[in-house]
């Protein structure tokens, strides 16, 4: 059996005061001057340790503060009072909501998975990932046996092509040529961002991060180049310029490249491959509607991997667009029915906010995730997308210590690697591998509706 | 007087409930992109939750003249906030007075509407209205 993987979590700290839901409404005019104040009964000390950050004006009372509401059930005359935090509020958007990015907040600080408490609070259904609920029927034991090892779950994926069958010449030699296979211990490699502020740091805190964990980094060949960046270990080059512009050189030393969906791809890969047969070439394609047949063409003339990609919201391209989980089960179908999809990969992005939604999207048919925005959130992103609009960036992420992010990058994963063995631990399986594709496991809730609904009200046959 | 050419030399400090306005975090980015570092502006949960240490320590960090923004008396949503954040910048006000800085350097503006104002437009008004201020001696290189 293969060595166990393992992501090593620490806890690093946070670099700014941490924003968390609710602030406290105190006020001093009308106290009793009770001899045991609640104040000083806080047991997170959040009054005595009192403080205001010069930079940004944040009160501590607004980043310690535990919400236990004791000490606003408690003052006798009703002079503590808890109201929202704005600036917690105005995090995200309505897709990457403040609790979303408070969640990824902790698993960066601490390398834990999130407890929420008792129970699970919802949302039950809704748009996007929400209306899908996964079986955990094979809860036998506890799901934390994967993750304290004493279960053996592998997470490990390959990217590549794969041929559907081997033949042997009489002598016994192996006759089909074996395509490049890349494997990874986790389904997970990080893509381009959507929106970042300038320099170098937080790029490089991204290839930190993707060597600490074995995974790979998704970036821009004009960039790499321009800033002369090598070795390009644990680097993905994407093509985004002319795609003869890279010297063989570097096509012969690194494992996997990713090239613009534009023109012929299957003929730049296989241009690609002749310089270097052991290059993985991943070909970036756009979802939209109709996606299914370029799928199908792109590999039947050989693709090797197709990175599929939605918007920051998992939308594709389209009026009314279809959400990524759907799209890619639409065309992981189409495959199917093919018979062909076992020899293309599909990677996913766009819209993975969560551990959750990578072992979704995996149900859904795609073999690995490509995930962008929550490693700018590990370093304290607030998406308020400024950078976007050339503002300043009120987390400073310009200036993040490349080794700081690394570990706040691998903590986040750490996380998510947990998040994975518990789903697989629950769903009683033993590899990620399996996972794919495997939509028996999982219930989604417009066809659940069509099929108790869709009889109502129609009159009996016969 | 000042001319609007130095008025907008001046680096403002806006502290203001963020009931005042629901989009701030929007509407806020006109004003920045105008105006760029000499306005810096702080929502909070409510304008009552203002002390004199954030008008002291604005001042410490570079504010000429520092606003704290209220919603109508009478409609604070605890009641009376609005009434404490004015006894906590007049008291601020003592103390600046004390240590030799002109209290008009802090205002408090009670804003008479009930809603429908955005954040950049109460700033924009506020920054190009007359004041008496130069810059503040706090941000002059000791001799
Ligand atoms: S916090 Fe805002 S400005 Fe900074 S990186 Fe995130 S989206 Fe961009």
């Amino acid at each position: 059996m293969p060595k166990k993987y393992h992501i090593h979590t620490s806890s690093v700290q946070n670099r700014l005061p941490k924003i968390i839901k609710s602030g406290v409404i105190a006020w001093e005019e009308g106290c009793l001057k009770c001899a045991r104040c609640v104040k000083k009964e806080c047991v997170y000390k959040v009054y005595e340790k009192r403080g205001l950050d010069g930079e940004s004006m944040v009160d501590s009372t607004d980043t310690m503060c535990m919400d236990c509401f004791r000490c606003v059930q408690n003052c006798p005359n009703r002079l503590i009072q808890k109201g929202i935090n704005p600036l917690y509020r105005d995090m995200g958007d309505e897709y990457w909501t403040p609790d979303i990015i408070s969640n990824i907040w902790f698993q960066a600080e601490t390398g834990r998975i999130p407890v929420s408490g008792a129970g699970y609070g919802g949302p039950f259904s809704g748009p996007g990932f929400d209306s899908m609920w996964t079986d955990m029927s094979e809860i036998v034991r506890p799901t934390r046996d994967g993750i304290h090892g004493r279960e053996y779950i592998s997470t490990t994926v390959d990217i590549g092509r794969k041929p559907m069958y081997l033949e042997f010449g009489d002598d016994g030699s192996l006759l089909t040529p074996i395509p490049p296979l890349v494997e990874i211990p986790l389904p997970v490699i990080f893509d381009l961002l959507p929106f970042s502020p300038p320099g170098d740091n937080i790029p490089q805190s991204l290839i930190a991060g993707a060597r600490s964990i074995n995974t790979y980094v998704i970036m821009k060949w004009s960039y790499l180049k321009e800033k002369g960046i090598s070795p390009l270990q644990n680097i993905i080059p994407f093509l985004d310029g002319n795609t003869d512009d890279i010297e063989e050189g570097v096509i012969k030393s690194i494992p996997i490249i990713e090239i613009p969906d534009r023109g012929e791809p299957v003929s730049v890969q296989n241009r690609l491959n002749e310089i270097n047969p052991q290059l993985v070439v991943m070909i970036r394609v756009e979802l939209a509607p109709g996606i299914e047949e370029k799928a199908c063409d792109l590999t039947k003339k050989g693709a090797h991997t197709l990175h599929l990609c939605a918007d920051e919201f998992g939308n594709e391209q389209a009026e009314k667009p279809l959400f990524i989980k759907d799209r890619v089960r639409s065309v992981h179908g189409t495959l199917v029915e093919k018979g062909i999809r076992d020899q293309v990969t599909l990677l996913a992005s766009g819209g993975i906010a969560m551990a959750e939604h990578m072992a979704k999207l995996i149900i859904c048919g795609a073999d690995c995730v490509a995930v962008d925005i929550p490693l700018l959130v590990a370093m304290e992103c607030r998406i308020c997308r400024r950078c976007k609009e050339g503002l300043s960036c009120p987390a400073k992420l310009e200036t993040v210590e490349p080794q700081w992010g690394g570990k706040r990058i691998t903590n986040l994963m750490g996380g998510w690697h947990n998040q994975l063995l518990e789903v697989l631990g629950a769903m009683g399986m033993r590899e990620v591998r399996r996972l794919r594709g495997e939509m028996g496991r999982a219930m989604f809730f417009e066809d659940l509706e069509r099929e108790v609904f869709s009889n109502l009200g129609q009159r009996g046959q016969g | 007087m000042e001319t609007k050419e130095e008025r907008q030399g001046l680096n403002f400090y806006f502290f203001f409930c963020q009931r005042i306005d629901k989009e701030q975090e929007k509407n806020r980015r006109t004003i920045e992109k105008s105006m760029g570092d000499k306005v810096r502006l702080f929502p909070i949960p409510c304008s009552g939750r203002i002390e004199p240490i954030h008008i002291l320590r604005a001042l410490e960090k570079g504010a000429d003249k520092v606003y704290v923004l209220t919603c109508r008396e009478g409609l604070c949503r605890y009641r009376e906030g609005n009434l404490r954040a004015k006894k906590r910048v007049s008291y601020a006000q003592k103390l600046m007075e004390e240590i030799g800085l002109e209290k008009e350097r802090v205002e408090l503006i009670n804003l008479k509407k009930e809603n429908g104002m955005t954040i950049d437009t109460l700033v924009e008004d506020l920054v190009g209205k007359k004041t008496n201020i130069g810059s503040s001696p706090l941000n002059k290189p000791l001799l």
